[in-house]
């Protein structure tokens, strides 16, 4: 299983690293025993660039609420992570959005994600203009941009796992 | 996507081969030679004592050189003696005198068939080799051209011969190549880069490996600059990456169908641009020349994944790959903006 790349709305690219991909991926709710799980995305801006790379993110962890159809976030343990890859990284390992698994093939965003999605906009503390949305269906993975200058969401791309995995 | 011109910079830093008049060691070496060389000529008794002029000649002369990895230095040098041709119809007499008047200098002098090899260990290993070509100057023939002395000792007779030979004449080629500095340093960097990758993918000896100056030739045919000038503060950005790309691309496209060796097959010819004008790939035999397209056919590849690849770590990976150790790969921090901390709020998703 390879990384994947989508263009943004200013055009530059994002990447999802294989790690990032891989974690992901093993919370796929292809069957009714799996819940719904998620997390946050953290990664790089590119230096002389309009280039982002989600290197890495967060599972479910203690604290969260998992259902088989939805999913309750908690702050803190995330907020701890977020923190510590920053300082870590010297601050370049930064908060870029969120992801979360939807049991059905080519996930689709409910009412409830998309109110949280602006909420996190507008109340969440990040350096940047957008924030980046992934939900993990069960064939295909979609990523949303919110972008401060344009309040609407934006699908910017989808990718088929099995068009990845022979990469 | 991935801007990797810093990193292309440091790597050439790393493989460059400073000048002799930068680099102290290896102007010693040519100076002690030529010493020797002077009293050992008028050791022999000749009548007259021959003159001649020394001519810098090879990469340090061209600024293309670049640092070996099995440390065994090459030092190029012509010794034009002021001699016609047809004086002297064995080509081996002068190269003689200049045999006897060095040897004895280190454990080994040699006699080979385009010059003479003065070899200088350290602890056992080879650490330089001089080579010192020897021609018949142009003032003192006739026809105004200048010939190298070619043959060994026991060599057949028509293989001692005086061969027309420019190949002084192509280190004013190279440096008048460019009216922009800054183009000719992108053109010089792109030699290295691919001598580089020659000498990390060819380890082994003999000609297997394609010549540097095959390289460098082929760079003087097929090199473009490759850069962007911004019209606003009027900066121009060199891009050394996708230069190679097309150089590399252009390489590879000169690949001709041939008949050689009794087969049909591909080969590449890349002709000296002054006499004796050959092509100097020719003693590379068709199977090493198969090598040769595959390996820069994958040098090609790896350039264009690392083009399109996002991460300049992962872009730096590939190309570590193709060139050696010297080509650094950056620390992921190193990559990237540096931007102030996050604060999230809680979330719910379904
Ligand atoms: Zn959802």
């Amino acid at each position: 299983m390879s990384s994947i790349v989508f263009t943004k709305i200013d055009g530059g690219k994002i990447k999802i690293s294989k790690k990032a991909l891989t974690s992901m991926k093993k919370f796929i709710q292809d069957n009714d025993c799996k819940k719904e799980a998620g997390g946050v995305l953290l990664g790089r801006y590119i230096l002389n660039s309009l280039d982002i790379i989600i290197d890495e993110i967060t599972i479910p962890m203690w604290g969260d609420r998992r259902k088989w159809f939805g999913f309750f976030r908690s702050r803190r343990p995330h907020q701890k992570v977020i923190d510590r890859l920053w300082k870590e990284s010297e601050g370049t390992i930064n908060y870029l959005g969120e992801w979360h698994t939807h049991p059905e093939n080519t996930p689709i965003p409910s009412d409830i994600d998309i109110r949280s999605w602006k909420h996190k906009l507008n109340h969440d503390v990040f350096d940047g203009d957008s924030l980046w949305f992934v939900i993990i269906g069960i064939k295909s993975l979609r990523i949303w941009e919110l972008s401060r200058n344009n309040l609407s969401y934006q699908l910017i791309g989808e990718s088929y796992y099995s068009e990845v995995e022979n990469v | 996507m991935a801007d990797v011109q810093s990193q292309m910079i440091k790597f050439h830093e790393a493989i460059k081969l400073k000048r002799f008049d930068e680099n102290e060691t290896l102007r010693d070496k040519r100076e002690i030679i030529l010493k020797r060389l002077n009293s050992g000529l008028k050791k022999l008794d000749l009548d007259p004592t021959p003159k001649y002029e020394v001519i810098d000649q090879g990469s340090y002369a061209m600024d293309t050189g670049v640092k070996p990895l099995n440390g065994d230095y090459d030092i190029d040098v012509g010794i034009s003696f002021k001699i016609s041709k047809d004086d002297y119809p064995d080509p081996l007499e002068p190269k003689k005198w200049v045999y006897d008047s060095l040897v004895g200098h280190t454990k080994k002098v040699e006699i080979q068939r385009p010059c003479v090899t003065v070899y200088y260990q350290i602890s056992g290993e080879p650490a330089y080799h001089v080579d010192l070509a020897v021609y018949s100057d142009k003032d003192n023939n006739s026809d105004g051209k200048i010939y190298l002395a070619k043959g060994k000792e026991h060599s057949h007779k028509e293989n001692k011969i005086w061969e027309e030979s420019n190949y002084p004449s192509l280190i004013n080629l190279m440096k008048n190549h460019f009216q922009d500095s800054e183009d000719a340093k992108q053109f010089r960097r792109i030699i290295r880069y691919l001598k580089r990758w020659k000498d990390f993918k060819f380890q082994s000896k003999g000609n297997a490996a394609p010549i540097g100056i095959g390289i460098t030739i082929a760079a003087y045919k097929w090199f473009a600059p490759n850069k962007v000038t911004n019209p606003f503060d009027n900066t121009t950005k060199y891009n050394d990456l996708e230069a190679l790309q097309h150089f590399v691309g252009a390489v590879l496209s000169n690949f001709q169908m041939v008949y050689s060796e009794g087969v049909w097959t591909k080969r590449l010819e890349v002709l000296l641009p002054v006499a004796p004008g050959n092509d100097i790939f020719t003693k590379m035999t068709n199977s090493q020349m198969t090598v040769f397209q595959e390996r820069l056919q994958s040098l090609f590849d790896s350039i264009q994944k690392a083009q399109k690849e996002v991460d300049p770590k992962e872009a730096c990976t590939l190309l570590n790959q193709q060139f050696g150790c010297d080509f650094p790969i950056p620390d992921e921090k190193d990559t990237a903006q540096k931007r102030s901390p996050a604060i999230v709020s809680s979330s719910a998703s379904a």
